[in-house]
């Protein structure tokens, strides 16, 4: 595959310049790429927190849960993380309720975090199709808190620290196996 | 411990690469230290996120791609068959998810732009992309430069440049591999994009880039 856009010519034309085209890395060629380097992280940086979510995500890769998908088409301007950042940069603000819907093969379950007194964050669930549910809040040094849906697929925790948090759900009757939501930041 | 090590890579003093940590990372895992994946899981991602950014993924998925990339990689941290390959299966897993991920995106899209209320009276605004990274950022002239002059090179070399750029020198080998674009020859390990990419800062004037 020819992975030179225009013309090839002047492959051969390079004899005068300082470098070696076909050789090994020079000093400039690492000097470039260092300076390459800072040059991406500082136009696209990778999110601050995402190396920390990766590793929870890790750690609750052994409860054998599929992962569900996030979906964001509804959330255009600010990303739903973002948001709530920015929530929690600002206490006073009047932070709306921020709503993410996960999928997977089996379930659509859809939540909306609003605050709660302290800080804190209140999250209300719903999953289709309706079932009875097991929800599990799976937090970073916390212990699992477990609610039950009702029959509709409802399901809340009333009051949660802020924070990395994953969800996973299984049915109550045991069928299908445990769905789990991508680590995001409460 | 030592047994495993025979299947990595021989170094002869000149230090690990990224490469080189990542399939000891992954031994150890294997040997059931659970912890051995934090340095590496730190030290990869920006690679990952830069990988699956230059797909097309918007921030929001970008990020649930990326977790998603890390947790395949402990769910086949068992079944992965050449340790020593393990930066490059992880770059290869990141893409083809990220191009999942794009693909997904454009079907919803068109479902949504086919609902009969998004006829022109009802026009139906999708949602904006985030706007690309620019180079607004950079206050330095040589870094201008040197972005700009990326742009000038095929899509897929700017990829492969600006991913070899976060991962150590001799990587670059598994790197181009991973994106498709095999380096050729062993004795040129510089590479067309990075060769043509010097050339055209030649051009740009009289920098010294060292």
């Amino acid at each position: 595959m020819d992975l030179t856009p225009e013309s090839n010519q002047d492959d051969e034309a390079v004899g005068d310049l300082s470098f070696d085209p076909k050789g090994a890395l020079d000093a400039g060629d690492g000097a470039v790429l260092t300076r390459l380097a800072r040059a991406v992280e500082a136009v696209d940086p990778v999110p601050d927190d995402l190396v920390e979510r990766s590793l929870f995500a890790i750690t609750l890769a052994g409860l054998e849960a599929d992962l569900m998908e996030a979906v964001y088409l509804d959330t255009p301007l600010a990303g739903v993380r973002g948001a709530a950042a920015a929530a929690r940069a600002d206490d006073t603000a009047p932070a709306e309720a921020k709503t993410i819907t996960f999928t997977h093969d089996s379930l659509t379950v859809m939540i909306s975090l609003s605050p709660a007194a302290g800080g804190r964050v209140r999250i209300d669930g719903w999953a289709a199709p309706a079932a009875g549910l097991d929800v599990e809040l799976h937090r970073p040094g916390v212990d699992v808190v477990t609610v039950a849906s009702d029959e509709d697929g409802r399901f809340a925790f009333d009051s949660v620290e802020r924070g990395r948090a994953s969800l996973v759900v299984r049915r109550t009757d045991g069928g299908g196996g445990a769905v789990s939501t991508p680590v995001i930041e409460l | 411990m030592t047994g495993s090590r025979e299947a990595l890579p021989d170094v002869d003093g000149s230090g690990l690469t990224l490469g080189d940590r990542a399939a000891i990372a992954l031994t150890e895992y294997r040997e059931g230290n659970r912890q051995a994946l934090g340095e590496l899981v730190r030290e990869a991602t920006p690679l990952l996120w830069h990988t699956v950014r230059a797909q097309g993924v918007d921030q929001d998925a970008a990020e649930d791609v990326v977790q998603s990339t890390w947790v395949a990689l402990v769910r086949h941290a068992e079944t992965i068959a050449e340790p020593k390959a393990v930066l490059k299966w992880l770059l290869v897993t990141a893409k083809r998810a990220a191009w999942e991920s794009v693909r997904k995106h454009r079907d919803d899209e068109k479902r949504r732009t086919e609902l009969p209320d998004d006829s022109p009276e009802h026009p139906m605004a999708l949602p904006a992309k985030d706007p690309l990274p620019d180079a607004e950022v950079l206050r330095d002239e040589r870094d201008r430069i040197l972005w700009m002059s990326l742009q000038k090179l095929p899509g897929r070399c700017q990829e492969l440049l600006r991913l070899v750029s976060l991962a150590d020198r001799p990587d670059y080998r598994h790197i181009s591999a991973a994106i498709g674009m095999p380096m050729g020859s062993i004795g040129s390990t510089r590479g067309r994009c990075l060769a043509k990419l010097r050339t055209i800062l030649d051009e740009q004037g009289d920098f010294s880039w060292i």
